[in-house]
């Protein structure tokens, strides 16, 4: 059966930020396979024109007036936080600072 | 115990109005009915505390709307404020927001009462419903049978008569496909004709919410309701809301209706099609005309949807990290680690899958490829839609290519799903409203549903049709056997 | 080792002064406690979707007219998808393909004369959490998260760490005058990467940007440091890579942060939570015409009015005195000495009580009655500083404020008697007069002076006194 090499399945898990198990590796090999086989026919559709529908509304966008609205209290801003740290929101370091 | 709920929601709204009943003895009779089909695991919260104590609340006050005091329950994608909102996934599994839908908020405002967070597939991610973290909601005309999804517990919930009415969302046909499954009536409305605020994006170009309902007529009432212009959403439109019933009872001599021959096509099965075609008799015989059309890219909604769907996705879910709310996984050595545990732990394997190749589809040179291209067929497609509309009133066909199958169907191929919705992912695609009106059934006695697509904003005209429909095959959409009344 | 070319290309990023924020209603405040100005937009939460603030429009677009960019009038937005902390959603709202505003340039001056640094593009998006870090955690406040932002991208025109500063002053300027952003960069309001390379070739080298610089003279120091050490690698043979560095402050050095993937995968697509945004051609103009007036017209209209060239720099420094300044053009009064008053007395007793013009008694009525009074010889300077403290001070006109003082205008009749006498108590020095000795017309006057303890115009005194003693 047709299937996407390791390294490709890794990197789009690592693009996506999803580690795999090893186990579901050889799975998704096949499965990404199966989509991206079906998402490549679009390479056979001809289009009208360029014109591309980015939404399906015909309006445009409405401003919002530059006015300060309700704001969160901190504690309910900290409320489903996993690891807060005082009113901060606490993470592993980050490594590209 | 009383059997208010098998009312109308109009018989019931003058019970309330001549106190004859109060809103509690609705919500009573709903978690009564709610604890009697638990088997078919259509909710996946309920908040029977909060919704006695509304019911009370509303004891005071004068029946203003018609809708006043009557339970509902809604997708548990909605964002409710304090009340679980899982989106049937283990990543939102302890999940309490903190802020409410504008739908939510606009059906408070109307007095109604949340009874509950209806079952899904996990992120709507699905086509039966199966992918819930929950486990799968089953058909109330068949246990062994899928309710169709990815709204499925909404469907089931008011298919198997435990509440009136329910809200769903429809990215690619989620509320649709599933009533035509079991039998009930949904409309996807008009892109932009319901806020999406808090809605939790699956496809965020395509996602609309919309009514799930027993009926044409209370579908329609939900739907006046939730429509219009939210400041909060910039993709609603301020186009004025109507009353969508205002149509219902009227007479469908001379419309035009178009079939488009894709949705007669081998792709469907012939039980779904003898059906279609006996309305398709029955509108010609009573004065309609139909005409079969061809509408160009139609064949190739499911590829450009697979594309769209996939790549929104994938953007969409990345804000589920374990930083900020939601699951998030144990001890992570650092940042990179904190992610892909959390996201491999808290995301079920269709929505991994899905994300993955979104992510795949927009990266590097793809974007151009696959998303942009999309994109320009998307528009294309719209724009041979709106060719049709110019001529005809409605488009109608079938929602499902086949009634609801066996539970135990293997999820094994993941383009299922996609083929699953084929009929009814061109209307998301277009922006168009879409909505199933159930004519009858197959000789399983499993239902069958016709949809009916309108052009932008003609909804009422849609219910129109479909409630003509309604009252013509006056069908009997209670499945509940005779114990069960 | 000087046949090596630098290259350097610029990306400022703006905070733009607004009251909320980009895509949410939470207040766009600098300092606050962490976590204190937000919302569910501001913190991603599932489902919520942004608006679009309407200031930040008009802001943006001044700016992109500010630096003659061609102005993109239908656009919408992308999402720029990576994942980071202080990344909200993991993907920010941003521009890439339809940018608000393209192909502009910036003039600046040059040992060489003036040269245009042209501008790529400018475009819209939101900022990021602010984090703070320790050896093993880094917290994230929020305050900062959807605050607007213009990102201003040069093409890589600069040839020098000179080059590169007067390009960032000058476009602090613009910014600044223009009110789009208050450019404050040590409180990251504005922040500058640039991008160094050096060649020996026509072509392009290594990339190597620096990140975190700052200021704008740091700007200098961090090009001039990238060019000795890429200049001291190549000659030892080795070949560059692509990598972002960080500058730092303390050693006046740059650190490897890290070294680029194979090209960043951005994974950009149009934000469908946003339509299409367009412009019309009477809000361009309707913004065109409010953009307040730039800096460079205000020194050649000072330098039109006889403002020095050191004042004229002195005033535009500091933009709360060419507005003050700005609001008497139409009055006719003596710009030099409104702008001396501004930039002598007046900024040292603001300076003294550590004050703003705003919470002073100093009325424009007043301003403009001190000036006429100082141009027309009414008061001379010495008696203005006498009464500098009342005039700030006291809600009294400034007439009011010399009778207080005992300074009275000397009505004619006063003054002639005064000479007069002086005249006929000084024969000798009258004599000296005729006799063609210029000295003794200062002493009479320094006599008259005297009696008339200051009050007197001196221009005045001069006229009458010349007059007498030619009789």
């Amino acid at each position: 059966m047709n299937k996407l090499s390791r390294e490709e399945v890794e990197h789009v898990a690592h693009l996506a930020r999803i580690s795999l198990e090893e186990n579901e590796i050889e799975k998704y090999q096949i499965d990404l396979k199966m989509l991206m086989d079906d998402v490549d026919k679009i390479k056979d559709i001809k289009n009208y024109d360029e014109e591309m529908l980015i939404t399906p509304v015909s309006h445009k966008a409405e401003l919002r007036k530059d006015e300060v609205g309700e704001m969160l209290d901190y504690k309910e801003a900290m409320k489903n936080v996993p690891r807060s740290n005082g009113n901060f929101v606490e993470v592993p370091v980050m490594i590209n600072e | 115990m009383s059997n208010y709920l098998d009312l109308s929601i109009q018989e019931i709204n003058k019970l309330l109005k001549e106190k004859q009943i109060k809103p509690i003895d609705l919500v009573n009779e709903c978690f009564d009915r709610i604890e009697k089909n638990k088997d078919l695991n259509a909710f996946i919260t309920l908040d029977k505390e909060n919704a006695i104590k509304k019911a009370i609340e509303l004891e005071g006050k004068e029946v203003d709307n018609p809708l006043f005091g009557i339970p509902i329950a809604l997708k548990d994608n909605i964002i409710t404020k304090d009340l679980r909102t899982t989106c049937a996934s283990r990543m939102l599994e302890n999940f309490i927001p903190i802020y409410n839908a504008t739908v939510v908020k606009k059906l408070i405002e109307k007095n109604m009462i949340i009874i509950g967070k209806c079952n899904m597939d996990e992120f709507a991610m699905g086509s039966t419903s199966r992918t819930s973290y929950f486990g799968a909601p089953l058909n109330p005309w068949n246990k062994e049978r899928v309710s169709g999804g990815s709204s499925g517990g909404s469907v089931v919930a008011v298919a198997s008569r435990q509440i009136p009415l329910t809200l769903g969302s429809d990215t690619g046909g989620s509320i649709r496909q599933p009533s035509s499954y079991c039998g009930v009536v949904g409309m996807k409305p008009t892109y932009g004709r319901v806020s999406r605020y808090g809605l939790v994006p699956y496809a965020s170009s395509l996602d609309q919410i919309g009514p799930v309902s027993r009926n044409v007529y209370e579908n329609a009432l939900l739907l006046n309701i939730i429509a219009g212009k939210d400041e909060l959403d910039l993709t609603s439109s301020r186009k004025e809301v109507e009353d969508y019933t205002r149509l219902i009872g009227e007479d469908i001599k001379g419309m035009k209706i178009a079939v488009p021959n894709y949705f007669m096509s081998d792709i469907v099965d012939k039980e779904i099609k003898d059906k279609v075609n006996e309305i398709i008799e029955l509108l010609k015989e009573k004065g309609a005309t139909i005409d079969y059309i061809d509408i160009d890219f139609i064949e190739n909604a499911v590829t450009i949807y697979q594309i769209i769907v996939m790549a929104e996705a994938s953007s969409n879910l990345a804000r589920f990290d374990g930083i900020r709310y939601g699951y998030s996984c144990e001890n992570p050595k650092d940042m990179e680690d904190l992610y892909k545990r959390t996201r491999q732990e808290g995301f079920g394997t269709e929505v991994k899958r899905r994300i993955m190749v979104g992510s795949y589809l927009l990266s590097g040179e793809n974007a151009n490829v696959y998303y942009n291209k999309a994109l320009q067929i998307r528009d294309d497609l719209k724009k041979s839609f709106e060719k049709a509309f110019e001529k005809y009133d409605l488009i109608i066909g079938p929602n499902a290519t086949t009634v609801a199958y066996g539970i135990n169907a293997k999820l094994d191929d993941p383009r299922q799903t996609f083929f699953d919705d084929a009929l009814v992912m061109p209307t998301n695609m277009a922006g168009l409203p879409g909505m199933n009106v159930p004519i009858g059934f197959n000789n399983e006695n499993m239902p069958i549903g016709l949809q009916i697509i309108g052009n932008s904003f003609e909804e009422a005209k849609m219910y129109k049709l479909a409630a003509f429909i309604e009252k013509e095959l006056n069908l009997n959409l209670d499945p509940r056997g005779e114990n069960n009344g | 080792m000087d046949s090596y070319k630098t290259t350097v290309g610029i990306e400022v990023h703006a905070e733009l002064k607004t009251k909320s924020k980009i895509f949410s209603s939470s207040a766009n405040n600098y300092g606050k406690m962490a976590n204190t100005c937000t919302n569910v937009i501001d913190l991603g939460y599932p489902g919520v979707l942004p608006t679009l603030n309407e200031e930040v429009i008009k802001l943006a677009l001044r700016a992109a007219l500010v630096l003659n960019c061609k102005i993109n009038k239908t656009m919408h937005f992308d999402r720029k998808n990576y994942f980071y902390p202080d990344n909200p959603k993991n993907y920010q709202i941003t521009q890439n393909r339809t940018p608000i505003g393209v192909d502009g340039y910036v003039e600046i001056d040059t040992n060489n004369g003036k040269k245009k640094i042209r501008i790529h593009d400018i475009h819209i998006e939101e900022d990021t959490c602010k984090s703070v870090h320790s050896s093993n955690k880094s917290l994230l406040d929020f305050n900062r998260a959807g605050v607007p932002l213009v990102e201003i991208v040069t093409e890589a025109d600069m040839s020098s760490a000179e080059e590169a500063m007067a390009y960032l002053e000058k476009l602090r300027e613009l910014l600044l005058y223009a009110d789009v952003s208050d450019c404050k960069i040590e409180e990251g309001s504005m922040r500058c990467d640039c991008n160094v390379s050096v060649s020996k070739t026509e072509k392009y080298g290594t990339k190597i940007e620096v990140k975190n610089i700052g200021s704008i003279s740091n700007v200098g120091v961090a090009i001039n440091y990238e060019h000795d050490r890429q200049i001291a690698l190549l000659e030892k043979g080795e070949t560059l890579k692509e990598e972002t560095r960080r500058f730092d402050d303390k050693t006046n050095s740059t650190v490897l942060m890290r070294v680029k993937e194979t090209g960043n995968d951005y994974r950009y697509f149009p934000e469908p939570d946003i339509p299409y945004v367009t412009l019309t051609d009477e809000y361009v103009k309707e913004v065109e015409e409010n953009i307040p007036m730039t800096a460079d017209k205000r020194k050649e209209f000072y330098l039109a009015s006889g403002i020095s060239e050191i004042n004229i720099k002195k005033i535009i420094q500091n933009r709360t005195v060419s507005d003050y300044l700005n609001k008497f053009i139409d009055k006719k009064i003596n710009l030099v000495i409104a702008s001396n008053l501004l930039l002598g007395d007046i900024a040292a007793y603001l300076n003294k009580y550590e004050m703003t013009l705003e919470n002073t008694k100093l009325t424009d009525d007043k301003f403009v009655e001190v000036v006429n009074a100082l141009d027309s010889g009414k008061i001379n300077s010495k008696i203005f500083k006498e009464i500098l403290e009342d005039v700030m001070e006291q809600d009294l006109s400034l007439d009011k404020i010399l009778d207080n003082h005992g300074v009275k205008e000397m009505s004619k009749d006063e003054l002639l008697d005064i000479i007069k006498n002086i005249l006929d108590n000084n024969e000798q020095s009258v004599n000296d007069y005729k006799n063609g000795n210029d000295r003794a017309i200062k002493f009479l006057m320094g006599q008259i002076m005297k009696e008339t303890k200051g009050n007197a115009n001196p221009t005045l005194v001069t006229e009458e006194l010349t007059k007498m003693l030619e009789k």
